[in-house]
């Protein structure tokens, strides 16, 4: 598996306050990796940097050999981020909305239609489709958006919390998706704070808490160093 | 271009809702149906008016005077009843609003230039346009009669000088000058034809810049409130595209509610000004003081219509970042509202060219000022003062874009936000 994404010395200010205080990683090709850790470690402004939404103070994000600073738009023909708690175009309708987000990748009508049926699989909302997202519930909008952000099999999908306010089926659903487009070679890179999930899913994990990395390694490996039974006792752990 | 088109179909769609085009619909149904009420009664009111007649006299004056006033346009119904008090609710119970009651012995009276009174009975049935002619009636018939009965004696007093010349010896002509350009007529009736012709244009602006500014600003707080925005701006499309996209869209939306307004407002409107705009010379006269719109006075006055839209929708959207939600957004329409009032009243209320320096600066630095002020400009052959408005907003359009297009190329697009004494930080 060669190196897909590779960020080095991330750091993050909102005026005084340092939100991400240099963190390095790497997600190999088809690897899930995780960031973990309690709300308002960093996690999600790791990933918006990524995703291109947000600019580094310092430091450099590479994907596929390609720089974020220099070349953003090469960056995001090859990302698709899923934000935390995202939503869809409440007027348009399901198919509509992925027929619209499949164009801004597609090259041809016959690659955007591909997208689109990807998509349907992916969301499994059936007739559905055919109704606006305004009338969705929680769970049937954010299969939606799962399904347009694997719809195009970008070479890094980041998923902020993705199975967030999800009931027990629909995460498991969810997680069994993720799972099986990481198998076909997909890289991902997700955060949550539910360490449970992120042991099922991640190939590799980063701890996080207040802006660093804590520690990181598989989950195996991590609870066989702190002799933990889980990720959330490695994590008091490596706190310690 | 394909991604574009893909955005900018998108945003139409989002824009251009239901309750949007049946809104649009009513609001133009509405208005044609009141200008269509006021035109029919402004016909009504223009058409000849009935006036009973409780003719006490039977004279040959009283005859005159009555042939006088059919003359005058004015319908006489004569009126049969044993008392004045019986004559006037015989009238209160017909159709007609004014009952004229000529006096016994008014004939003689006036042969002998003794002043004699006639009743008038003003029967106020509305208050809409028709009720309001009847006072303007009575002043009409009295003035009428005042006319007959004068004219006839001096006709028989001084046969060989025509009255007119006698109750008028002074006569005058009335000739408008603008720049080079001269014509005989009223000053006051140019005005008024003029004022009717444009008057439709700073409230054509006003509803343009309004309506394609709010349209972005709520674009782009909707798209921040319902967690769109964020998956917008990792899509491969630049993000000059994405303003480009929001700006046009919303100004397309802009263009053609303003449209739909104005052909209803238009109808409404017409109710009152046809009456100006049809009356006999005036056209020629306006002719002849160049007071038509040729077809570079429009293509300038186009020019100017247009940077000002696009100055405003460039102004929209920077202030539609500042927006949390569409909630917010709604607020953030009021210094967009300020900057158009400002120059609306005072292209209605005064003239720039005679305020105070810091004021006159002061209202020229205000991109929406040029287009209201161009009409006159126009008008009065200050061409180059519509250019230079015009170049100035092309200058202020460029900055604005400028600065929307910095902030939407960076991550102040997310955390740019319009907080009262405190800054909002995002993790």
């Amino acid at each position: 598996m060669g190196m897909m994404l590779k960020a080095e010395g991330l750091r993050k200010s909102y005026g005084a306050v340092e939100a991400v205080k240099g963190i390095d990683f790497t997600v190999d090709e088809g690897e899930i990796f995780a960031l973990i850790g309690p709300n308002g470690a960093g996690k999600t402004t790791t990933l918006r940097i990524v995703a291109t939404l947000l600019t580094a103070t310092a430091g450099t994000v590479t994907l596929l050999g390609h720089d974020l600073r220099k070349n953003p738009e090469k960056f995001r023909e090859n990302i698709s981020y899923l934000p935390e708690e995202a939503g869809a175009y409440r007027n348009l309708k399901g198919r509509d909305y992925l027929k619209f987000m499949a164009n801004f990748y597609a090259a041809t009508p016959a690659d955007a239609a591909g997208f689109v049926r990807r998509a349907e699989d992916i969301a499994g909302l059936g007739d559905r489709l055919t109704s606006k997202v305004g009338t969705y519930s929680k769970g049937m909008v954010r299969k939606l958006l799962l399904g347009r952000a694997l719809m195009t099999r970008p070479a890094l999908a980041i998923l902020d919390e993705p199975t967030s306010g999800l009931d027990v089926i629909n995460s498991l659903e969810v997680r069994e998706i993720i799972k099986r487009f990481a198998k076909e070679g997909i890289s991902v890179l997700l955060s949550s704070h539910n360490m449970l999930e992120i042991e099922f899913l991640s190939d590799r994990v980063a701890l996080i808490d207040k802006g660093r990395v804590l520690d990181s390694g598989t989950p195996a490996g991590l609870k066989e160093k702190y002799r933990a039974p889980n990720l959330e006792n490695v994590f008091r752990s490596a706190l310690r | 271009m394909k991604k574009f088109r893909n955005l900018f179909v998108k945003e139409v769609k989002e824009l251009l809702s239901k309750q949007l085009i049946v809104s649009l619909l009513l609001m133009m149904a509405m208005f044609y149906f009141i200008g269509l009420m006021t035109r029919r009664e402004a016909e009504r009111a223009a058409a000849a008016q009935k006036i009973a007649v409780f003719d006490l006299d039977r004279s040959g004056l009283s005859g005159q005077m009555l042939a006088g006033l059919q003359g005058m346009n004015f319908k006489i119904e004569p009126m049969t009843a044993a008392t004045t008090e019986a004559a006037v609710e015989a009238a209160k119970a017909g159709e007609t609003n004014l009952l004229v009651v000529i006096p016994a012995g008014f004939g003689e009276s006036v042969g002998r230039m003794e002043p004699k009174v006639v009743e008038t009975y003003s029967f106020l049935r509305n208050f809409s346009i028709v009720g309001a002619r009847t006072s303007a009636i009575v002043r009409a018939v009295l003035e009428a009669i005042n006319k007959v009965l004068s004219d006839n004696f001096l006709k028989a007093k001084i046969p060989e000088t025509a009255p007119e010349d006698i109750k008028s010896p002074i006569k005058s002509r009335d000739f408008i000058v603008i720049k080079s350009r001269m014509a005989e007529g009223s000053a006051s009736a140019v005005t008024g034809f003029v004022t009717s012709q444009t008057v439709f244009i700073p409230v054509i602006l006003m509803m343009i810049i309004l309506y394609s500014s709010q349209m972005v600003i709520s674009a782009i707080a909707m798209e921040k409130q319902n967690k769109t925005l964020e998956t917008l701006l990792t899509v491969p499309i630049p993000r000059t595209s994405i303003v480009a996209a929001k700006m046009l869209a919303s100004g397309f939306v802009g263009l053609v509610s303003a449209f739909i307004y104005m052909v209803g407002f238009r109808s409404y409107m017409g109710g009152f000004t046809g009456d100006i705009a049809n009356a006999p010379g005036i056209g020629q006269v306006v002719q002849k003081l160049g007071l038509t719109l040729n077809a570079n006075a429009l293509i300038i006055l186009g020019a100017s219509l247009f940077f000002a839209i696009l100055c405003a929708l460039a102004m929209a959207t920077i202030l539609g970042v500042l927006a949390e939600d569409f909630r917010s957004a709604q607020s953030l329409i009021m210094p967009m509202l300020i900057l158009i009032m400002i120059p609306y009243f005072v292209s209605m209320f005064a003239d720039v060219k005679t305020m105070s320096l810091p004021v006159k600066l002061f209202i020229l630095a205000i991109p929406f000022s040029h287009p209201f002020l161009a009409m006159q400009n126009i008008y009065l052959e200050n061409y180059n003062a519509v250019a230079l408005g015009v170049l100035y907003m092309a200058a202020f359009f460029g900055v604005m874009v400028f600065l929307a297009g910095r902030i939407f190329s960076t991550d102040r697009v997310l955390t740019m936000k319009l907080r009262w004494g405190k800054k909002k930080v995002v993790l």
